[in-house]
């Protein structure tokens, strides 16, 4: 048995810079090493701010997903504060928020995960030629359909947020800007243009068909859209035996509206779903390049080790779970929310199920948008008041698309004390912890093919990306 | 590639019908103020001259420039210019991975030495030799240094390139530093923004790639035509300024009636943009318009002036002519539309006058 190293990365259509080490025998990946080499020290520059700034710098973190963190920021200020956002204002901000997490899923579907199946290593399967159509990069047709549609939807955020990537609209006690009854008109004609394209292209039937499947068995059944030529390809790879990552789920619930949040919050384990406790959370910094002890948020520190001591391997600090890893993002959120098709996924925990789970939070957030986009009452307040205490404690949970984000910010003197951030793939892609443990990622990787004298096993890659990693999030 | 390509060739390649192409270059023309006159001269130096390369990197950034380019921009202008620099690298959008990337970019810069466009997203940090940002082994400092080797110019996207945005906000953690401090030798263009709007970059780059040269730039190099206005010249709540109407709190009675966000830290008054006139997101909106501040993304340290919800204090800003007249004079020269564009000006200067005896009546208030 030889036992090689290979460092496989830069990864393109990976949202920031990602770089694995690899260490294979017998034609398959023995254990995997996640470093995260892009380092900003955000929490850094937060401390001593006006908190209120957290609400502009935050969102910078990620191009992306710039709502999910602006969303964060508010939550934990207005946490702070002790208030909460007025039952419209949440709802604005839902449907921001609900845009650009649709808008992330798609994309990351039809731009980053599906153009690897184009590659020349697939000639002469059955779907080839389909796929090539559709997804090649920057050329497919399909591809093409989504990156117009996209731009139409994202008109919602022009209108409620003013402009898209960096929306400032979301405060911690709503929004500031009320749509009057012609917004709102606009608003829905979006979110219904975007159902066409969905329910013709990406599913090829009604995203309420595509919602309603139960069972894992349903999806063979499944033939029409991207949706349906993603399905075959699963099939015929096997996508279903690979990248299973630790298969615990967590989720903090997404969209918190006045009547509470839309999924539930909790930790899947074992096939059952337990409260979260987020005072259990705590990030390790055994394999990091940091300094300090290993601690929860509130008393986590950000110090990065100028000498890069040779034994840790990533800038991205290991967040636990009462010492445990865990896996977020659609699959997650789904599993934790007891949605059938999702729970009965859970054990399967790989590639195919990380797709499939995407595939079916876009067509929920779909149908949640075309609900709340009815129910915005332009005669309703978007904001309340809300005042910043000089000393106190704020969380803010919420869930992006790519899975669960966390802030937690000390304000004292009226100034930021401290500020640390907790990205969903700062949980996936974690490095080892102080008991050695593999982040999911690491987790999924092991047991990998890998072709003989391949520079870049094909089947990382499908395993990295079915994950939608956002590496500038990662470590921030 | 025996023939000389031309970007008309490219179009024709990427399934672009002739409609389009002729749809795209009069959007074009108007996206660069230019009359329709000038239609037909964008078509014939599209049609003729050989497609200048674009090479597209990425530092320290989130990715925001990319995302606003791909996503806000005209579908049909996107498109085509998409199509145009997708072929050459770009580390985000490109079908290849790891050593194949790697290659191609490589292959790029050699094939193309001299004649390319280098655009660079985000910035290199230098702390510790540069070890916060690493691409394929080695520091981002050094695939930015040997891809600007090559290039004819440099296109600085964002606040990131241009300045170094957030993650130069105090104390700049990992020293991140403008790429014009460690490019000295070629001419940079800056498209400051957090992100820069859509339009604005495809514009920019449709003006280069068709004329072959830089756009008129003004003292801190950014493209006058873009950048020649303050955000706050252009606002329409402009009117509730100059009347003294302001929101004093969020989703007050004022807000409702969109009184001017002065009061709540707009820094419109003091950054200079197009969002008021472009607008975002395919010209449906701009913060200001969502009931939000300006935050003066496209300024030099913006990070750094004091809180985004405090109110601009720097009144001096406020009609300082001299520099609003040489805005005036190289918007002039560069779109042709001389006596309009001067009269705007002339306008907007018994606007300044009237704007600062308001102001300081307000201050004493």
């Amino acid at each position: 048995m030889t036992k090689t190293e290979l460092l496989v990365g830069p990864f393109n259509r990976v949202e920031g810079d990602l770089e694995v080490r690899l260490e294979i025998a017998d034609g398959a990946v023995q254990a995997a090493y996640a470093n995260s080499p892009l380092f900003r020290g955000f929490e850094i520059m937060l401390q001593g701010r006006d908190p209120r700034d957290a609400l502009t710098l935050t969102p910078r973190i990620c191009g992306i997903c710039s709502i999910s963190q602006s969303a964060a920021a508010a939550a934990a200020l207005a946490d702070a504060a002790g208030v909460k956002p007025t039952e419209q204002g949440a709802l604005a901000a839902a449907v921001l928020h609900g845009v650009e997490n649709l808008a992330d899923h798609t994309t990351h579907f039809a731009l980053f995960f599906m153009p690897d199946f184009a590659r020349a290593a697939y000639e002469g399967r059955g779907w080839h030629a389909e796929v090539r159509e559709r997804f090649l990069a920057t050329k497919g047709s399909s591809a093409r359909a989504l990156v117009e549609a996209r731009a139409r939807l994202m008109h919602i955020t022009g209108t409620l947020g003013g402009k898209w990537p960096h929306t400032l609209a979301i405060q911690p006690a709503g929004v500031t800007k009320a749509p009057d009854a012609r917004d709102r008109v606009r608003i829905m004609s979006a979110v219904r243009g975007f159902r066409r394209f969905l329910d013709s292209d990406f599913f090829g039937a009604p995203v309420e068909e595509f919602a309603a499947l139960k069972a894992p068995s349903d999806l063979a059944a499944w033939n029409t859209g991207s949706a349906g030529l993603f399905l075959r390809i699963a099939e015929d790879l096997n996508l279903d035996a690979v990248g299973q990552g630790p298969r615990r789920y967590l989720s903090y619930g997404a969209y918190p509206l006045a009547s509470g949040r839309t999924t539930k919050a909790g930790i899947w384990r074992d096939g059952e779903v337990r409260p979260l406790d987020p005072a259990a959370i705590a990030e390790h910094l055994s394999s990091v390049w940091m300094l300090g002890e290993k601690a929860h948020p509130f008393d986590g520190m950000t110090l990065p080790d100028e000498d890069m001591d040779p034994s840790s391997y990533s800038w991205c600090k290991a967040p636990r779970l009462s010492g445990e890893s865990a896996e977020v993002g659609a699959l997650a959120r789904g599993v934790v929310d007891g949605v059938p098709l999702l729970a009965a996924l859970a054990e399967e925990g790989g590639v195919r199920a990380r797709i499939v789970g995407r595939l079916h939070e876009i067509a929920r957030t779909q149908l949640w948008l075309e609900e709340w986009a009815q129910a915005l009452d332009p005669e309703a307040r978007f904001m309340g008041d809300f005042e910043l205490p000089s000393r106190g404690d704020g969380t803010g949970l919420v869930e992006a698309a790519r899975g669960s984000l966390g802030h937690w910010v000390r304000i004292e003197g009226g100034r930021i004390a401290n500020y640390q951030i907790i990205a969903p793939t700062t949980w996936n892609f974690s490095p080892r912890d102080e008991n050695s443990q593999p982040g999911p990622l690491e987790a999924a990787l092991a047991g990998a093919p890998v072709e003989d004298g391949a520079t870049e096993p094909i089947m990382v890659q499908h395993i990295v990306r079915s994950f939608d990693p956002c590496m500038v999030c990662t470590v921030h | 590639m025996s023939q000389i390509e031309t970007f008309y060739d490219v179009m024709r390649k990427q399934g672009i019908t002739r409609r389009s192409f002729m749809k795209y270059c009069s959007l074009t023309a108007s996206a660069l103020g230019l009359g329709p006159a000038f239609v037909p001269k964008i078509a014939h130096a599209m049609e003729t001259k050989q497609r200048t390369p674009v090479i597209w990197v990425n530092g320290l950034e989130c990715t925001c420039c990319s995302e606003s380019f791909i996503r806000g921009a005209h579908p049909l202008a996107k498109d085509v210019v998409l199509s145009m620099i997708s072929l050459d690298y770009s580390h985000v959008l490109m079908a290849a991975a790891g050593h194949a990337a790697e290659a191609a970019f490589e292959e790029a810069i050699a094939e193309h030495k001299g004649n390319y466009i280098l655009a660079v997203e985000g910035n290199p940090p230098l702390n510790e030799d540069g070890m916060f940002c690493i691409n394929a082994g080695k520091p981002f400092v050094e695939q930015l240094r040997h891809a600007a080797e090559g290039a004819k110019a440099v296109i600085a996207w964002g606040a990131c390139a241009s300045y170094g945005c957030v993650q130069a906000a105090k104390p700049n953690p990992t020293q991140a530093t403008p790429i014009h401090k460690v490019i000295t030798d070629k001419p940079i263009i800056r498209i400051p923004g957090c992100p820069p709007i859509a339009e604005v970059m495809t514009g920019v780059i449709t003006y280069m790639l068709t004329f072959d040269r830089l756009p008129e730039l003004d003292r801190q190099g950014r493209p006058a035509m873009f950048y020649g206005q303050r955000i706050h010249d252009k606002c329409y709540r402009r009117p509730h300024f100059d009347a003294g109407q302001f929101v004093e709190q969020w989703d007050d009675e004022y807000a409702r009636k969109g009184y001017c966000l002065y009061k709540v830290g707009c820094k419109g008054p003091t950054t200079y943009n197009a969002c008021s006139t472009v607008r975002w997101n395919e010209g449906t909106s701009f913060p200001i318009q969502s009931g939000h501040g300006c935050i003066g993304c496209s300024e030099d340290g913006f990070w750094d002036q004091g809180s985004f919800y405090n109110r601009v204090t720097d009144i001096t800003q406020f009609g300082v002519e001299a520099n609003a007249d040489q805005v005036g004079m190289a918007a002039a020269g560069v779109v042709g539309g001389g006596v309009a564009i001067h009269a705007a000006v002339s306008a907007l200067k018994s606007a300044q006058k009237k704007t600062q005896t308001q102001v300081s009546e307000n201050e004493e208030a």
